[in-house]
């Protein structure tokens, strides 16, 4: 189950790492700006 | 026993809205305004016998005025004079070609059947779509709080509707725009309202597109000046007792316990109060006001996480003749990756725009009485956005230079010779925007808005981390705006009621 748990996780890694790799320039950095976000959308939540 | 009841700070529509309510349940309320004029970013001044509007130009979505004034018991017709304008855009093209929407649908379908018959059916669906959710969801997208978890499931629930339109919200205005739209001429005259929310159509959000839509049920200017709308909101409010006193900057917000008890203004008076509404930017309120040795750790490092919206400056103009324009708006577009390319490019890297896009406000023609007989005004920005500390100079030095350029812009996109007619021009720079509204970097709307700032993630109307204490404006769920400040004081009103009785 922990194997499992491991595999998944890399294959959702590799999945958004691909969707990242192949999209164009103004999704890239979309992309980019969201994951510069992403770590204080918790913080946002509750302020 | 404390002075008031409540303390608002910032007498900006959505701090007006909170107090008149407040005021109007029985609450003694006190606006605190630091300038001489009320109404922040939607107010208007007056030099060499023209007026001219600080930074607000249109009303649009009457929906949250007229609801604040049907919760006041009055009439908004009573208060504010409203003149409708048509059409609601004109547009010039980079190769300056010329076109208006109209406030009609079927004739801006008509218009735009002209320029690019594909997207006929494109504009058909997305219309069809947008006027079926404003017609469904406005109440619940402009005046349901929509802060927590739960209450954005309330909202679905009792709109489950609303569901059907989420994947908007997720997507970006220019996915949005790309979907229903291919001409690049249609595609810029419906994708620059995201700057209006103050982000590039790539990083905006898809919800920003019903902006265009929401015009077509009529854009209006108040006769008087955009200030008519603070100052018929400050009338009703003190019909009910409302004391607003401006000239009074508030320093600090008295914090003891983790609880709001009052304000202390800049001349050293403290004034106490039960609760304490800040319509000040959110950033200034908690950081400076409230202080971070007031907040726990994850507030401070929450709030210090939000960006700042654009800055841009704002060119105000007086004219001795009628300027050659169609519409109250006249803008200059640019293509999607233009727009694009002026934040990734220039206001980025602190460097200054040099395209044409800019938006030029013709009020006088709605309301003659703004300037001399024969005389009009004219507020304009343009290389919009700009940066507030350009590359290696700042606002005051190139002040002059800039306003050479505007004109230089003006003159070549949209009004020839317009420089022999001006009698008086002004520009007010990003730290002129700091200076005259305690604005941070000049931003004009507030916190900066896109998925990771809307909604559940823009800051909470009732503090959560300071007790007795409440937010407003801009900086709050919707954003920027005056149907949407004036949206967000009923909400926080509606908090404070909740929790007082």
């Amino acid at each position: 189950m922990k194997n499992l748990k491991k595999v998944l996780g890399v294959a959702v890694l590799l999945g958004l790492a691909a969707a990242y790799l192949t999209a164009d320039e103004s999704t890239k950095r979309y992309l980019s700006h969201i994951g510069k976000q992403a770590p204080y959308l918790p913080y946002r939540y509750f302020i | 026993m404390a002075d008031y009841d409540a303390i608002v700070i910032g007498a900006g529509l959505g701090g007006l809205t909170t107090a008149s309510l407040l005021a109007k349940n029985g609450f003694k309320t006190l606006i605190l305004e630091q300038s001489d004029i009320i109404g922040g970013c939607c107010s208007t001044y007056e030099t060499n016998g023209y007026k001219f509007d600080v930074g607000a130009s249109i009303v649009e979505i009457l929906h949250p005025m007229d609801r604040f004034f049907e919760l006041m018991g009055k009439k908004r017709e009573d208060f504010i004079e409203l003149v409708p304008c048509d059409p609601i855009y004109s547009f010039i093209t980079p190769e300056g070609d010329r076109f208006s929407y109209p406030t009609d649908i079927d004739e801006t379908t008509k218009v735009i059947e002209s320029i690019a018959p594909e997207d006929v059916e494109g504009w058909k669906k997305f219309s069809g779509l947008g006027f079926e959710m404003i017609d469904k969801m406005m109440d619940a997208m402009m005046l349901s709080p929509m802060k927590t978890l739960p209450e954005a499931m309330s909202m679905v629930i009792k709109n489950p509707d609303a569901m059907r339109f989420l994947p908007m919200l997720m997507r970006t205005h220019q996915a949005v725009t790309r979907k229903y739209y291919k001409n690049p001429i249609i595609q810029s005259s419906v994708a620059f309202q995201s700057y209006f929310a103050g982000a590039p159509p790539e990083l905006g959000s898809g919800i920003f597109g019903f902006i265009a839509l929401t015009e077509h049920m009529g854009i209006y200017y108040p006769r008087g000046g955009m200030i008519s709308i603070p100052e018929g909101m400050r009338q009703a409010g003190e019909e009910h007792g409302l004391e607003v006193r401006t000239g009074q900057k508030v320093e600090k917000i008295l914090v003891r316990d983790r609880t709001a008890g009052g304000v202390l203004l800049e001349d050293g008076t403290e004034i106490t109060s039960r609760i304490v509404i800040s319509n000040v930017n959110a950033k200034v309120a908690y950081l400076k006001m409230v202080g971070p040795e007031n907040l726990p750790k994850w507030a401070v490092k929450a709030i210090d996480s939000y960006r700042h919206s654009m800055p841009c400056p704002m060119i105000y103009v007086g004219l001795d003749t009628r300027p050659d324009l169609e519409a109250h708006h006249t803008i200059v577009t640019g293509s999607i990756e233009t727009m694009n390319d002026v934040w990734n490019n220039y206001y980025k890297r602190d460097l200054i725009p040099n395209n044409a896009m800019s938006l030029v406000c013709w009020p006088s023609e709605a309301d003659p009485s703004l300037a001399p007989d024969g005389h009009h005004v004219l507020n304009f920005l343009c290389n919009a956005p700009a940066p507030y500390a350009p590359l290696g100079d700042n606002w005051d030095r190139i002040k002059d230079w800039y306003k050479e350029e505007a004109i230089k812009g003006l003159e070549r996109h949209v009004l020839p010779g317009v420089r022999d007619h001006i009698t008086y021009m002004e520009v007010s720079t990003p730290l002129d925007f700091e200076r005259r509204l305690l604005s941070p970097q000049g931003s004009i709307y507030g916190l900066f808005s896109d998925m990771t700032s809307l909604a559940l993630f823009r800051p909470h109307a009732r503090s959560r981390a300071i007790k007795n204490l409440y937010l407003t404006g801009s900086s709050t769920h919707l954003g920027g705006g005056v149907p949407t400040t004036i949206a967000s004081g009923i909400i926080a009103s509606s908090y404070i009621l909740k929790d007082r009785g």
